[in-house]
């Protein structure tokens, strides 16, 4: 029996290729579910630019509301908005409908609880137990509550942002590439509030993404191109759902989107100093900036939820992932482009430097990040031999997927949460050793496959 | 009597389904079958309009949804009469057309009625075929780039009101200037109706246009739910007062003196007003008034019987090029328009009679033979329901070996005061029993006769 390549529920969500195995239905039962596990409540509904969103939106509007549920609708947005959203409101719970950096024919629903956060495990599997059993809380016409439109979720966001982080000292010239996605209209929006000067490129929000939509360096080229052409002294890439956020420097190059971690948590934690958690796949550059600050670093397993956790737990100042997620919770408990882009901005105000000499004053470490395709072998048992045979001498860290690391360099294999492939990562201090690093590990897996 | 606050009612049909909100009627059904439709047409335009039930925008959420993933162009017409939806599906050239009304039943009731591109209904061979590609759940999926906005058109009431003024003699209506009184009962023809009929030249007194509100009255216009109109156009002294259902189908009328009229006169006034003055085929169901054959007869004209069922009058009235169709709940098909019921159409017949021969509502009234009608429903399972209605026809086959009974739809006995009609409700789980006598002895023998077959068939009424 072959598992469906297009199709993963789990505990992140639900994600598939629609016109696949992505159907309506599907979508309209998950939301029956979820608005059976609210009790009801007023859920906040957002979404991406994907072609598939309206689609999806309606099938979700009718479960919930069919579950008794007050739908609040807030359009095309930001994902760390809805989070935002909810957090700041009295709802019960929100779906962002996004598949973030997958490509446009894939879509997803992922399922907020009242504090803004995505469930945690335990929260999503007591979802799915619910979906599974598929006896959904109906209410009668009486009960049936209506949907509202709440389309001041943006300004709200940007200017909880502007109050937080206070004015922007001077302007700067700014190019943003939110890749025709959710973004497309809050960057802009937010770095204009910001005074920023904004070149804008990929921001006609039709989900036809003009590039793949990870914000990784070689899905980079138009923005690089647009830095220099305009001048700018900072490039700004988002993913679809713009939780993520790649930075650019004025020469245009991109600076590696674990650096976004590294910079926000330069310019924020000599402010406050206090617990940092980060997850085991993120670049020493972060962990070691915050050392340099004299703060606490936490390492959890790979996933937002993982990731807050332990930062609602120890009273973190500030979190993140390498992946160019940044979360600061002053202003949101998830991962937010928006928020990140106002601190790095704000850095750059306060060094009086160009970028590039702010992130060359930065711990070095290069990143190299791969993904290798998994065919039907069981990852278990995979890492378990890769675990024998790279004669590593050292401990392992298993706390998710398999790493190892030495003081100059370290590497990290994992199945991925949301599609059916391995994610490998290695770092050392010079891109020639980070190579090499990742070429013996890939070859060792590829000989195991074999 | 209604199945009204009975729960879990559903019933898929054919004509489409219905069903209770909260209960078995539920988004995943209205999803799939959108979906099975907008298969079914094979992509295309497909074009939603609904009524103002509270439950509506819930099951247009999902009719959409189940519509753009199987790659249907979608346009949405909002809260809208369901004649105006079909004029539109004709106008737009679109592959059909789903309303979400469950016309004259009370609030928590919802159903979708499917549309084919000529505006009617599907008729039953279609219906079935649609039920099979339900059934078969093998819809089409819409790849990501063909999955398109849904669009929005706000031109189809116009459309619908232009279409009624190139039929009806406006000028002669304006003349009048009549004073009609108008329960919309807070469903879908709110606007539309009272900006009709100003244009008319009527002055018009409206009430119960609150389409977000939930609905004042039972949404069938027959003279318990009238009461309201009628003290109103007592009141006012109005010419006429008309209401409507939730989705401007069905009519009722209130005659100049207040008097609420039976729902079977709204098809029998029409036909006096029609056949008067321009005789031949009038279609209606083997459940309407029999004083229809009487006019028919007085204008020259003929009556055709078709199984009940709108697709069923629809269908006779475009092939036998008939000049009125419909039937006793209150529908009525002016053909020109279109053939489908359509209350602005029978309001501005009514009103184009009086306007042109003068007279009153009462006065056309006293012109239909005097009829005594009960109407009687019995919730049982559908199984109960077929396997009575089998037996029966067997006994009578071999009783009156095919005379005086007839079996287009059910089982209809001609008897010497009257008639008698068993059948299964298209649209919910029901027994109907209609007893029509020419007195109202002749109604209580038909009772009692009744009463007997049902006893014999192990049923109470």
């Amino acid at each position: 029996m072959k598992p469906i390549r297009t199709l993963k529920i789990s505990i992140s969500g639900v994600r598939g290729v629609v016109g696949d195995s992505l159907s309506p239905l599907l979508l309209n039962r998950f939301a029956q579910a979820f608005g059976t596990y609210s009790r009801g409540g007023t859920i906040v509904v957002g979404r991406d630019t994907r072609t598939t969103g309206e689609m999806v939106a309606h099938a979700v509007r009718a479960g919930l509301l069919s579950a008794g549920c007050e739908v609040v609708d807030v359009g095309v947005v930001p994902v760390p908005t809805i989070q935002f959203f909810v957090r700041r409101t009295t709802a019960a719970g929100g779906i962002a409908i996004t598949a973030s950096h997958n490509p446009a024919e894939w879509n997803a629903l992922k399922f907020i609880g009242p504090k803004g956060l995505f469930l945690d495990p335990a929260e999503a599997r007591e979802l799915l137990d619910i979906y599974h059993q598929g006896d959904y809380q109906k209410v009668p016409s009486s009960g049936l509550r209506g949907v509202r439109r709440g389309s001041d979720a943006l300004d709200y966001h940007v200017r909880k942002i502007l109050e937080v982080l206070g004015p922007l000292p001077r302007s700067f010239k700014v190019a943003v590439d939110p890749c025709d996605g959710a973004a497309s209209l809050a960057s802009p929006k937010l770095l204009r509030a910001l005074g920023c000067e904004v070149v804008a490129i990929h921001d006609t929000p039709d989900g036809l993404f003009p590039r793949s939509p990870e914000p990784l360096p070689e899905n980079l080229g138009e923005l690089r191109r647009a830095v220099k052409k305009s001048g700018a002294d900072v490039g700004f890439a988002q993913d679809a759902d713009a939780d993520r956020l790649a930075v650019l420097d004025e020469g245009g190059v991109p600076l590696g989107e674990d650096y976004t971690l590294a910079l926000a948590a330069e310019f924020l934690l000599p402010r406050k100093r206090g617990p940092f958690v980060i997850n085991l796949s993120t670049s020493r550059a972060a962990e070691e900036t915050a050392r340099r600050h004299g703060c606490k670093v936490y390492r959890t397993r790979i996933g937002e939820v993982n990731v807050t956790e332990v930062m609602e737990a120890v009273g973190a100042v500030l979190g993140g992932e390498g992946n160019g997620g940044v979360i600061w919770p002053r202003v949101n408990f998830c991962r937010d482009s928006l928020t990140a882009m106002a601190c790095v901005l704000h850095l750059m105000a306060r060094e009086k430097m160009p970028l590039s000499e702010i992130y060359a004053s930065l711990p070095q470490w290069r990143t190299v990040k791969r993904k290798l395709p998994l065919p039907e072998a069981d990852p278990a048992f995979l890492l378990q031999a890769l675990k024998e045979k790279t004669k590593e001498e050292g401990i392992f860290d298993e706390t998710d997927g398999l790493k190892f690391e030495t003081s100059d360099w370290w590497w990290h294999v994992r199945p991925s949460n949301t599609e059916p492939l391995l994610r490998l990562v290695a770092e050392a201090r010079t891109e020639r050793e980070a190579r090499a690093l990742a070429d013996r590990i890939e070859r060792q897996i590829q000989r195991l496959l074999a | 009597m209604g199945p009204e606050g009975n729960e879990a009612m559903l019933k898929i049909s054919p004509s489409g389904i219905r069903g209770t909100v909260g209960g078995p009627l539920t988004t995943e059904l209205a999803l799939s079958f959108a979906q099975a439709f907008a298969t079914y047409a094979g992509g295309g335009t497909i074009l939603v309009g609904r009524d103002t039930r509270r439950s509506g925008e819930m099951y247009r959420s999902a009719v959409i949804s189940g519509l753009l993933g199987a790659g249907a162009r979608v346009v949405d017409l909002g809260v809208c009469p369901t004649p105006t939806l079909q004029l539109a599906v004709k106008k737009k050239r679109a592959k059909g057309g789903v309303a979400i009304t469950a016309g004259h039943n009370q609030e928590d009731w919802n159903a979708l009625k499917f549309i084919r591109p000529d505006g009617i209904y599907l008729d039953r061979k279609q219906g079935e075929e649609l039920l099979e590609v339900f059934h078969q759940g093998n819809f089409r999926m819409a790849p990501w780039n063909r999955i398109r906005p849904v669009e929005k058109w706000d031109g189809a009431a116009d459309l619908h009101r232009r279409i009624l003024e190139e039929v009806f003699d406006i000028e002669a209506i304006r003349r009048r200037g009549f004073l009609v009184a108008l329960d919309c009962g807070n469903g879908a023809c709110s606007n539309f109706t009272p900006a009709l009929l100003e244009e008319m030249g009527c002055e018009v007194v409206a009430f119960h246009t609150k389409e977000t509100t939930p609905f004042p009255r039972d949404p069938h216009p027959h003279p318990a739910s009238m009461s309201a109109l009628a003290a109103i156009c007592k009141a006012l002294g109005a010419d006429v007062g008309f209401a409507h259902d939730a989705d401007g189908e069905r009519l009722g009328i209130v005659d100049e003196k207040g008097e609420p009229l039976s729902e079977e006169m709204t098809l029998a006034l029409a036909a006096e007003a029609r056949l008067s003055r321009r005789p031949g085929i009038l279609v209606t169901n083997v459940s309407t008034t029999r004083s229809l054959e009487e006019i028919a007869r007085r204008h020259g004209s003929q009556v055709v019987r078709v199984p009940v069922g709108q697709a069923f009058a629809s269908e006779a009235v475009v092939r036998m090029e008939a000049v009125l169709g419909g039937e006793g709940s209150g529908g009525v098909i002016v053909p020109e328009v279109l053939p489908s019921h359509d209350s602005a159409a029978a309001i501005l017949l009514l009103l184009e009679f009086l306007a042109l021969e003068g007279g009153s509502i009462s006065e056309l009234a006293s012109r239909i033979p005097k009829r005594f009608m009960k109407k009687q429903s019995l919730p049982l399972p559908p199984r109960r329901i077929y396997s009575f209605l089998r037996a029966l026809r067997r006994d009578l086959e071999r009783e009156r070996a095919g005379g005086a009974a007839d079996f287009t739809d059910g089982v209809l006995l001609e008897e010497r005061f009257g008639w008698i009609h068993f059948r299964a409700s298209n649209t919910e789980p029901l027994l109907r029993v209609i007893l029509e006598g020419r007195s109202e002895r002749g109604l209580l023998r038909l009772e009692r006769r009744a009463q007997k077959i049902l006893r014999e068939g192990g049923l109470v009424l």
